[in-house]
Formats: C-alpha cells, sequence, structure tokens
C-alpha cells in the first residue's frame, strides 16, 4: 500500500478517502432522492422481465418460484438483496393472483432469516388487499443443509412446474436450480452473487441480473422517482471510478504515484 | 412492550443507532466507541444464537400446525422434526460421539456429495448449449471458453504450448478485469442499498413494506 498523503489527527490512518466516498454516495443519494424530477435511468433487461415472467407464469396457470439464497451467514448484503426483490415479486403475484412459492432453508442462518421472509411475503398480500391468497405452506422449509435443500427445491419444482423461477444470490446450488427450471421450460432469471457463478449462470439462464443490478433491483421495479435515484447514484459512481482509474493509469505510467496515494490516503 | 418494539420507526432508530456505532469508530479514533462497538457485535453475535432457538421453536410450531392441517407433504415436516430433535440430542451427547459421527459421516457427507457430483452434469449440460456460435459475441465466448478449456486439459501444454500464454491472458487480463468491474458495482451498489435502509426506504429485511 502506498503511503498516504496526509493524516487528520483522530482518525485512522488509510481511511480518509473510504470516508470522503460514503460521504460523497449519501449526499449525492439524499439530492436525487429529495428531486421531484425522475433521473435518467438505463434499461435493465432482465430487471424488466421480471414483470415479463410472472405474467407468463399466471397466464400458464403456473407458480412463481422465488429464492432469496440460502443465507449461509443470516442477514447479510446478498440475502437483504434479495428480500428486497421478493417483496417486489410477492406483490406483482398477489396482484396477478399468481402462486408464489417461496423455498426456504440450506443454511444454519436461513432459520433467521425465515421468519422475516414469510413477513414480507404477507405484508406484500396485506398490502395488494389480498390477505386470504397468502399461505404459508408456499414459503416450505427444506432444510438446514444446503444439499437437503436443494433436493427438496428440485422435487418441489418437479411436483409443481413453474412457469418462472427467479433465483437471487445462491452458492453452489444456483446451477441446480437454473437448470433444473430450464429442463421443466420455466423462464430463468438468474441473480448470481459472485463473478465466478456469474459466467456459469450466464450458459443456463434465460435472463441474468448482475450484482449490481441486483442491489438496486426492488428500487429500479418501484418506478418511484424517489428510488430510481439510487440507480442514479450508482450509475455516477461508476463514472467516477472509471475516471478516476484513466487518471491513474496516466499517472502511474507518467511516474507519477498521486492517485495511488491519494486513494490509499 | 412487544408492540413497542414492532413499531417501524424505533426499529428504524435501533438499526440507525447501530450503525453510527459500529461506522464511527471505523473512521476516527474514539477508544471508548471502539471499545463499544466491539461489545455490540458480540452482543450481536450472541443474539444471532438465540434467535437460532427462536427459529427452531418456530420451525416447531409451523410442523405442527402443517400435522394439524393434514396440509400437502405434512408428514415430512414431521420427518425433518425427528432429524432436528435427533441431531440436537446427538450433538448434546458430544460432536465426538459415535451417533454423531455416523451422521454426519455415513448420511449427510454421502449424500451432499452425491448431489454435489450432479453438478458436474449440470455445468455440461449448459455448457454444450451455450457453446453455439449463433453471433460474433458467442463465437468470441466460444473460442475464449475453448482455449480456456483445453489450458485446463492435461497435455496441452506439451501438445499445444501456444495455447497457454493465450489462456493466461484471457483469465489473468479479461477475467480479472471483469471481476473487478463487477464488484466495483456490487460495492457501489451495497452502500446505496445501505443509504436506502438508513433512511426508511427500503424496510423489506424489517418484514415491512415500503408503504406501511
Amino acid at each position: 500500500m502506498a503511503s498516504v498523503l496526509f493524516e487528520i489527527p483522530g482518525m485512522h490512518s488509510g481511511r480518509l478517502f473510504g470516508l470522503f466516498l460514503e460521504v460523497l454516495i449519501v449526499v449525492l443519494a439524499l439530492y436525487y432522492m429529495t428531486r421531484e424530477k425522475p433521473p435518467y435511468i438505463r434499461r435493465v433487461a432482465a430487471l424488466d422481465a421480471i414483470e415479463e415472467a410472472i405474467g407468463r407464469s399466471t397466464e400458464m396457470g403456473k407458480p412463481v418460484f422465488f429464492s432469496y439464497g440460502i443465507a449461509s451467514r443470516g442477514f447479510d448484503l446478498r440475502t437483504l438483496i434479495g428480500i428486497s426483490l421478493l417483496s417486489h415479486v410477492a406483490r406483482v403475484c398477489a396482484r396477478n393472483e399468481t402462486q408464489l412459492i417461496v423455498p426456504t432453508g440450506g443454511s444454519e442462518g436461513s432459520y433467521i432469516v425465515r421468519p422475516t421472509v414469510e413477513e414480507t411475503v404477507k405484508t406484500a398480500y396485506t398490502l395488494e388487499g389480498k390477505p386470504e391468497l397468502f399461505d404459508p405452506d408456499n414459503i416450505p422449509f427444506f432444510s438446514g443443509q444446503q444439499y437437503a435443500y436443494v433436493g427438496g427445491y428440485i422435487g418441489a419444482m418437479q411436483r409443481n412446474p413453474p412457469g418462472a423461477v427467479i433465483a437471487c444470490s445462491h452458492a453452489s446450488e444456483h446451477m441446480n436450480i437454473a437448470e433444473t427450471a430450464n429442463a421443466m421450460g420455466a423462464l430463468t432469471i438468474m441473480a448470481p452473487s459472485s463473478t465466478g457463478k456469474t459466467a456459469v449462470l450466464a450458459t443456463a439462464s434465460d435472463y441474468l441480473i448482475f450484482p449490481e443490478e441486483a442491489g438496486a433491483g426492488a428500487a429500479y421495479l418501484s418506478k418511484e422517482p424517489s428510488e430510481l435515484a439510487s440507480i442514479r447514484v450508482q450509475d455516477i459512481l461508476k463514472w467516477m471510478a472509471i475516471a478516476l482509474m484513466i487518471i491513474g493509469v496516466i499517472a502511474a505510467t507518467s511516474g507519477s504515484d498521486l492517485i495511488n496515494r491519494l486513494v490509499s490516503t | 412492550m412487544s408492540m413497542f418494539f414492532k413499531r417501524k420507526d424505533i426499529q428504524l432508530t435501533i438499526v440507525v443507532l447501530t450503525f453510527l456505532v459500529v461506522f464511527i469508530p471505523y473512521f476516527f479514533n474514539i477508544p471508548a466507541l471502539d471499545a463499544f462497538s466491539k461489545k455490540l457485535i458480540t452482543i450481536a453475535s450472541l443474539v444471532n444464537g438465540f434467535t437460532l432457538a427462536l427459529a427452531i421453536h418456530s420451525q416447531f410450531r409451523r410442523a405442527s400446525n402443517q400435522w394439524r392441517r393434514k396440509s400437502r407433504g405434512y408428514y415430512w415436516g414431521a420427518y425433518m422434526l425427528i432429524c432436528l430433535i435427533m441431531m440436537i440430542l446427538f450433538g448434546i451427547i458430544g460432536q465426538e460421539s459415535a451417533p454423531w459421527h455416523w451422521v454426519m459421516f455415513a448420511v449427510i457427507n454421502p449424500l451432499s456429495s452425491v448431489n454435489y457430483c450432479i453438478l458436474a452434469f449440470y455445468l455440461s449440460g449448459s455448457a454444450a448449449r451455450a457453446f453455439r456460435a449463433r453471433s460474433i459475441q458467442a463465437f468470441m465466448l466460444l473460442a475464449a471458453g475453448s482455449i480456456v478449456l483445453l489450458y485446463q486439459a492435461p497435455l496441452t501444454g506439451a501438445v499445444f504450448p501456444v495455447i497457454d500464454p493465450i489462456a493466461l491472458y484471457l483469465t489473468n487480463t479479461f477475467a480479472v478485469s471483469v471481476s473487478r468491474t463487477i464488484y466495483l458495482g456490487l460495492a457501489t451498489a451495497s452502500i446505496v442499498l445501505g443509504v436506502r435502509m438508513l433512511t426508511g426506504r427500503e424496510v423489506s429485511f424489517l418484514g415491512f413494506a415500503r408503504e406501511e
């Protein structure tokens, strides 16, 4: 790690730039969230396909399978992303009166996450004015063991063929789910949580939600200007990162370590 | 009292306070807050342990409801509970004991391994489907995939030595740059998701919906 440009008394060394970035993100996010004019957002095909997938299932009279991963570390980022997407999917399913099956389990952490998931789905049905359609049996808990859960998940898909399968943030079992869904003729939308799985799942799914898109998925699908702001901020930050990288490459090539020291500050 | 803690504003306040207690000492050198932050993380781990007990209780309640209603697959719920009780008992006896070892090494591990092995067939099947040059992009994927696959295969280096540097270039340059781009996007997405959670715009993780 390069030496820092300067230090501020009372602050840990090498964390100033990180703090600056986080404050910048918060300020930008709050600014765009309070603006009334909806920001320009690029289209994300995989997220647009979610409504299409649910619509397809409705027309076919088949259920939608949605899973948020095995939550191996309880409420970590990946699980939270899955739950935020589930909240939207559950509402659309409730609106269309489509059966939504949310297989749960797969790890010890999943025991903790499950009650929140049940509450999320129940709330979605209530908000759509159809609480009577909520059935806790549609949120089966298969097992606290990863591959016993996969066995249960695949079995459920084979007994009750889905019209669409939306699976987020799974571990190695993601491929089992995607391929079985494919074999069952379901429309598959997969949201992998790592780069390795992104490449593998691209070959097995109809649509792929990239990790960064999944994080903003719920905001994108809600179509509310204040929610779309978070995606706008992500895009701005990415452009900033690209600019910083280009400047860094030029600086490093010309023998200066200024950018390296700046980001290490 | 429980209703008080079930309120969205109360839960959000706790989330924000907890965030500040953990966030501030990461950047600023405040020994007292740092010690409190570490203690809070330990408390959170302990609470997590207790929530596991609550979760097992909720599983018992769910399975008994299923049994009472005789809903579809109710007997599997009972089966799962029996296994759960069995594993708890074996765990209490000791993880070095014979019953625990038998369940882990003669039942769970072989069954899990069988399921894991199926992945190889799934991967081959999906790769075969994807490896069709129907467009320029697909052709490039096919070419890159074939080179990397050949590189991974034994004896390739001896028969086609030219493949090694190309495959290494693809994996060390293209693959690394793409994965870093994805990590960058994921990092920004997670911070923005955090802002939405702290401002109460994303409350599904608390079991609420936005309109509530």
